[in-house]
């Protein structure tokens, strides 16, 4: 690989761009680091592309605020030109915030701080309701895997949930795992919620950060 | 789209491939509105993916966008599931960029690819919330238009459309938006519009023809109104160098059916092929030249960021300097990794030559569409393709490791009998042995044909219109002819649906009074016809029955030659006398040269253009 060098592109994938999958995304940052005439790394197979490995990926629906890509570059490159080139080529719901050298590799991804804003006529109400179910022994929701369905006990994951109110919204903040040694998705609280609680409010979901096992940002 | 309604947003939520419907695409134009005079929401009558890979949608955008007072945005069906959720949302119908609901815009314009969607349009409007029929819309708002190639035919749709574009849009619809603004300053009214929008070549306007039937429920005449022209021509785009075409369009940001660049190298076709609407509507046969075709190739990869491109036409073998045309093309696009393909292969001019110079084809398969299974018929329907030809080709397919070929077929084409039927699995056996009889086929993999036979539909301005299509019996017992029998080794037979066939040949050769049709189906909540989970035949036959109206006047009955058609006054240049001729040259089995070997003088060259003036 000679002089290839990696480097960490970080992201915001929000709006219009929440809702495209996540190989959808790496179909748009392909053709926009082609556009950007970065000296980008090609893999060496029979059918060569852009070399690019994603953080962590997000589910359809769910807003990431600081989400991160590598990819290598092939000569020298000013970090701040890249990150604008690429600015330039994405749709514009994907936003690049800033290209780095990495330090941390991507297994070392543990936690995600995700941010649930979820719809009430009256918050309060409504995060009375939720410590009420948290103060059960066990939260049961059936959880969709590849194998089929099996119940898991999601108390354990937001137990640690903090909160805070805006007027018509409960805004919840969760530290939850998310990495290669195993994810909760956030959106079973809310599937937790209309099981046991019978609530469905609507909810946004938003990834704020990427974090390492002792709780620092991934970096 | 910046912001979404909150309802939306819940929409959003409970869809699959959210990404249909929110825009936000690199690219796409987003306008100022106070800046803007006139708005268009161009609609196309199908789900996201499928729109966003048609080509005409990007040009037209393109070409209305760059005048800095129109601005057009996308709009497409939404899937079943998502038109649920807006239903019981109350979210209306709206466009991608500006979020906007339809009814706000100036023009509502809809492509009419194929008839299987005309249920989609009223279901659009009604999502819209704009009435259906063009007498309810009174103001010089909202006006309904549609251009495309079933606009040929467009009398089961005349009630609903206040006007349709003939032939090639990118011209006449720019001038039908300047004439709309200057009535709009003029404070003139919606039918003062129409009756000037009339007089310009290329423009349809139902409401100025009466149509008067006979006693056997034939076309009487049509009679025009109020100075509209006797005759509409449509308009055609005389030289392909000069035509408007877009440097730029949205990318889609999900995976779309056609997900690369495409560039239209030529319009029309040389061929000829009897049952082929396009080959007749698209005359005369325009080519771009080398330099326009390289640089808008070059324009739009450098815009777009794709790295295959399509050239793309009704058959872009047929280029005549297309050797010349990939050796250009491969100066820069090999640097760049950027594949070409094609999008369709000819029988007779398949070479390994052509094939290296492409990297379109994947080893796994090859199609290839002879059409029919025996010479005769072959001949019947001007395919000028022989079965030598056809072996030839595939034994040099296998010599270059292909193992796998398609073959498409129609059924149900005029002068056809169970023996043309067998020909076709005789065809589709005599494939598999040229394979064991090729020494340099491909070692340790096995050959696999698959038959693919779809119900033929005789389409107006073919010399197929006169032709009664096979009742629904018939085309089964043909299904089962190919199926039933057990099929040759290492082949395998399919078919499409003849129901969906029978429909669209209705509606294809249809008259005004199918409107009413159309508007019960809407009303039934039919739409998506051509989706198989949404097709409903017996709710269909109900429709025509409410109307007392009978499918099978369209579809199965063959004309006489002196009888008067709907589109009759329509006049795309091929003269129905020319077509006339080839339809009893069809049943004599004789061939007709393609327009580059001699002019069969069909008419064209009225439009001065291409290959009816630049010699061949």
């Amino acid at each position: 690989m000679g002089d290839v060098k990696t480097v960490r592109v970080w992201f915001q994938k929000t709006g219009a761009a929440k809702y495209i999958s996540h190989l959808d995304l790496t179909r748009c940052m392909a053709r926009a680091l082609k556009l950007s005439g970065l000296p980008v790394w090609y893999t060496e197979g029979f059918n060569p592309h852009i070399y690019m490995t994603f953080g962590m990926p997000l589910s359809l629906g769910t807003g990431g605020l600081r989400e991160c890509m590598d990819i290598r570059l092939t000569e020298e490159a000013s970090l701040e030109d890249a990150a604008e080139q690429l600015r330039r080529h994405l749709p514009q719901d994907i936003s690049v915030l800033s290209v780095t050298i990495p330090e941390d590799p991507f297994d070392a991804v543990a936690y995600g701080e995700y941010e649930l804003r979820l719809e009430a006529e009256d918050p309060e109400s409504l995060w009375q309701k939720l410590q009420e179910l948290l103060a059960q022994d066990v939260v049961l929701v059936k959880k969709r895997t590849k194998k089929g369905e099996k119940e898991v006990d999601v108390k354990p994951h937001f137990t640690q949930i903090e909160s805070r109110t805006l007027p018509g919204w409960l805004v919840l903040l969760a530290v939850l795992p998310c990495g290669p040694q195993g994810s909760v998705n956030p959106s079973l609280l809310l599937e937790a919620l209309e099981v046991h609680k019978n609530l469905r409010p609507y909810g946004e979901i938003t990834r704020c950060r990427l974090l390492k096992k002792d709780f620092s940002d991934i970096r | 789209m910046s912001m979404y309604p909150k309802e939306l947003e819940r929409a959003l939520l409970n869809v699959q491939k959210p990404g249909r419907y929110v825009g936000g695409e690199a690219l796409s134009m987003v306008k100022d509105k106070k800046d803007v005079e006139v708005r268009f929401a161009f609609c196309f009558p199908d789900i996201y993916e499928i729109g966003m890979s048609h080509l005409g949608i990007k040009i037209l955008y393109g070409a209305f966008n760059q005048i800095p007072y129109f601005w057009c945005e996308r709009v497409f069906a939404p899937w079943i599931d998502m038109e649920a959720e807006m239903t019981a949302r109350g979210v209306p119908l709206y466009a991608l960029e500006s979020g906007d609901p339809v009814k706000d815009f100036d023009f509502i314009g809809f492509t009419l690819q194929y008839e299987l969607s005309y249920t989609n349009i009223l279901n659009m409007l009604k999502l819209a919330g704009i009435p259906l029929r063009s007498a309810d819309r009174t103001e010089l708002f909202n006006i309904v238009v549609a251009g495309g190639p079933c606009a040929c035919n467009p009398e089961p749709l005349a009630d609903f459309f206040d006007l349709f574009f003939l032939g090639d849009g990118e011209e006449v619809d720019l001038e039908v938006m300047e004439l709309y603004r200057q009535c709009k300053k003029e404070g003139a009214s919606k039918k003062e519009f129409l009756r000037r929008a009339a007089q310009i070549e290329g423009v349809y306007v139902p409401s100025l023809y009466e149509a008067a039937y006979n006693p056997d429920g034939t076309v009487k005449s049509y009679t025009p109104k109020e100075g509209a022209p006797a005759t509409v021509r449509k308009s055609s785009v005389k030289d392909m160098d000069g035509a408007y075409f877009p440097e730029s369009f949205p990318v889609p940001m999900i995976e779309v059916v056609h997900d690369r660049v495409s560039v239209e190298v030529l319009r029309g076709c040389i061929r000829g092929c009897r049952f082929c609407q396009a080959g007749f509507l698209y005359r005369p046969f325009r080519e771009k030249s080398i330099e326009t075709i390289d640089r808008q190739c070059q324009a739009l990869c450098a815009s777009t960021g794709y790295d295959e491109i399509s050239l793309s036409s009704l058959s872009t073998s047929d280029y005549s300097r297309l050797n010349d045309l990939l050796d250009q093309l491969h100066t820069w696009t090999e640097d760049q990794k950027i594949s070409l393909s094609l999008p369709s292969l000819r029988v007779d001019n398949f070479s390994p030559e052509l094939m290296a110079r492409v990297n379109s084809v994947r080893k796994s398969g090859l199609t290839f569409a002879p059409e029919a299974g025996s010479q005769r018929l072959r001949d019947v329907i001007n395919k000028n393709v022989t079965q030598e030809e056809l072996m030839r080709t595939v034994t040099v397919a296998f010599q270059e490791g292909w193992t796998r070929i398609k073959l498409y077929f129609m059924i149900g084409l005029p002068t056809e009998t169970m023996e043309d039927v067998q020909a076709i699995l005789e065809l589709g056996q005599a494939v598999v042995d040229a394979f064991y009889q090729c020494k340099d086929k491909p070692k340790g993999k096995a050959v696999e044909v698959s038959l693919s036979a779809a119900a033929f539909v005789p389409k107006p301005f073919t010399p197929f219109q006169w032709f009664g299509q096979d009742s629904m019996e018939v085309l089964q017992e043909k299904q089962r002819e190919l199926k039933g029998k057990r099929p040759p080794r290492r082949v395998s037979v399919s078919y499409h649906g003849a129901q969906t066939s029978f429909l669209e040949a209705v509606f294809a050769r249809g008259d005004r009074r199918l409107c009413a049709v159309l508007e019960k189906a809407a009303e039934y909540g039919l739409r998506m016809d051509g989706w198989d989970e949404c097709f409903d035949y017996a709710k269909w036959l109900e429709a025509f029955a409410a109307c007392g109206l009978d499918p099978a006047f369209y579809a199965n009955r063959q004309r006489n030659f002196d009888e008067v058609f709907p589109w009759d006054h329509l006049d795309y240049g091929v003269t129905k006398e020319f077509l006339m001729e080839e339809c009893k040259r069809a049943y004599a089995a004789q061939t007709t040269p393609n327009c580059r070997e001699k002019c069969s003088g069909c008419g064209a060259s009225c439009f001065k253009g291409g290959i009816c003036v630049g010699g061949r």
